[in-house]
């Protein structure tokens, strides 16, 4: 998860790295720790640490998680002689390492020969049947040859197995999302907001898909996910501010002809709106226009 | 730390002195033999000055205290992690090879 002091943080050293200020291990390090996808950086910070024998011989072992972790950068970069280098120094120093058959076999996929890769982690997990990464590794593979019901299929035997897996659970949603199958989603959103119940992130995505899905109940429900977002982050996300805004007029539009009195929290629009205008005026103040005509237009429909 | 630590030793330095001067004290009630009611004032005095010195240390030496507001910087979640362990490799950078000529040397 990446908080929003952390995300400072990384923007900054982005920065002063691609600048030449240094930090470049720091950087490095950071963005392991978070998560982030930055193969272009990672691989041309990565590779100037390597190139280096005294950096490199500084870093002591952690020298071999950045040959790990510029291997799967310079893949994403398609950069497949890098990757193929750094993996034979890491196959010369632990010759009979799991972790490293498993770099060979994302080398495969990024090539694009998925028999091959499906192959390698087939003989891997005969002797390791629970490796997660693995079992992911496969769905990996289902998704990116386009044949998502397969892809399903695997994580659905996946998510058997390994029930408290998030990640996995926010990749089924997400693939789900990507077929409009958005009951299906919107139950993996349901799992994912009871296992981390402080995550914001998780509210919007779960509101958002009871709002695609439609139907007054259901936009009734994506305003209160939309409201409970708000809660958490302290009402400094956009999205669910306007996702309220949204919300709102739908449920009077479609709640118009009839004269059922179940009016929640009217001012709540209001009060969202306002909170938008605030912040437009703040952050950009050249939209802020837009932002009044969008709102009123939500207003008056 | 330097300060805080110094403060804190002092606190509980002036504690102990606090509990040695009321054992003193009550060593000579009993050989006036008079009945201890409460200690004498300066060593009240002392021992709140030393709880005062002792918290303050207690606060201040072992870290800075952390948000627990959902909502503040250091909690609020703004972006998911890329799922990297779902990552696949077809996308744009297939056909737009990227800048770096890097190699490794071995």
């Amino acid at each position: 998860m990446v908080t929003k002091t952390e995300e400072t943080q990384l923007n900054r050293l982005e920065n002063q790295v691609d600048n030449g200020g240094g930090g470049a291990w720091e950087y490095l390090c950071l963005v392991k720790k978070l998560k982030v996808r930055r193969p272009d950086k990672v691989l041309r910070h990565g590779l100037s640490i390597l190139n280096d024998p005294k950096k490199r011989s500084a870093l002591g072992p952690d020298v071999w998680t950045l040959y790990e972790q510029v291997s799967i950068a310079a893949m994403d970069c398609q950069c497949l002689d890098v990757a193929k280098d750094c993996i034979k120094v890491l196959q010369k120093q632990f010759p009979e390492s799991k972790r490293v058959g498993r770099l060979e076999g994302i080398l495969l996929e990024a090539k694009g020969l998925w028999a091959e890769a499906e192959k390698a982690y087939s003989s891997l997990l005969e002797d390791n049947p629970l490796d997660p990464v693995l079992h992911k590794r496969r769905v990996a593979i289902a998704k990116a040859q386009g044949n998502f019901p397969t892809a399903i299929e695997w994580l659905n035997k996946y998510l058997e197995t390994f029930m408290a897996d998030h990640d996995a659970w926010r990749e089924l949603a997400e693939i789900y999302v990507s077929l409009q199958m958005y009951k299906q989603a919107a139950f993996c959103y349901e799992e994912l907001i009871l296992s981390q119940p402080t995550v914001p992130l998780y509210h919007l995505a779960y509101a958002d898909v009871l709002y695609t899905l439609g139907g007054v109940e259901n936009i009734l429900l994506a305003k209160k996910y939309y409201a409970s977002a708000i809660d958490l982050t302290g009402g400094k996300n956009t999205k669910a501010l306007f996702g309220i805004c949204l919300c709102s007029s739908a449920i009077a539009q479609l709640t118009k002809g009839r004269n059922k009195e179940d009016k929640e929290s009217p001012e709540l629009q209001s009060l969202a709106a306002a909170a938008l205008e605030k912040d437009y005026k703040q952050r950009a103040p050249a939209k802020l226009l837009l932002l009044t005509s969008a709102l009123k237009s939500l207003k008056t429909s | 730390m330097g300060l805080g630590f110094i403060v804190g030793v002092l606190g509980v330095s002036i504690l102990a002195h606090a509990a040695y001067s009321t054992v003193q004290f009550r060593g000579l009630l009993k050989i006036m033999e008079e009945e201890f009611s409460n200690p004498p004032m300066n060593v009240v005095i002392e021992l709140l000055l030393g709880l005062v010195l002792c918290m303050w240390a207690a606060l201040i030496v072992p870290g800075k205290f952390l948000s627990i507001h959902p909502d503040s910087d250091e909690n609020r979640m703004v972006s998911l992690p890329g799922n990297l362990d779902f990552m696949i490799f077809n996308h744009r950078a297939k056909v737009f090879r990227s800048e770096i000529d890097m190699k490794l040397k071995l």
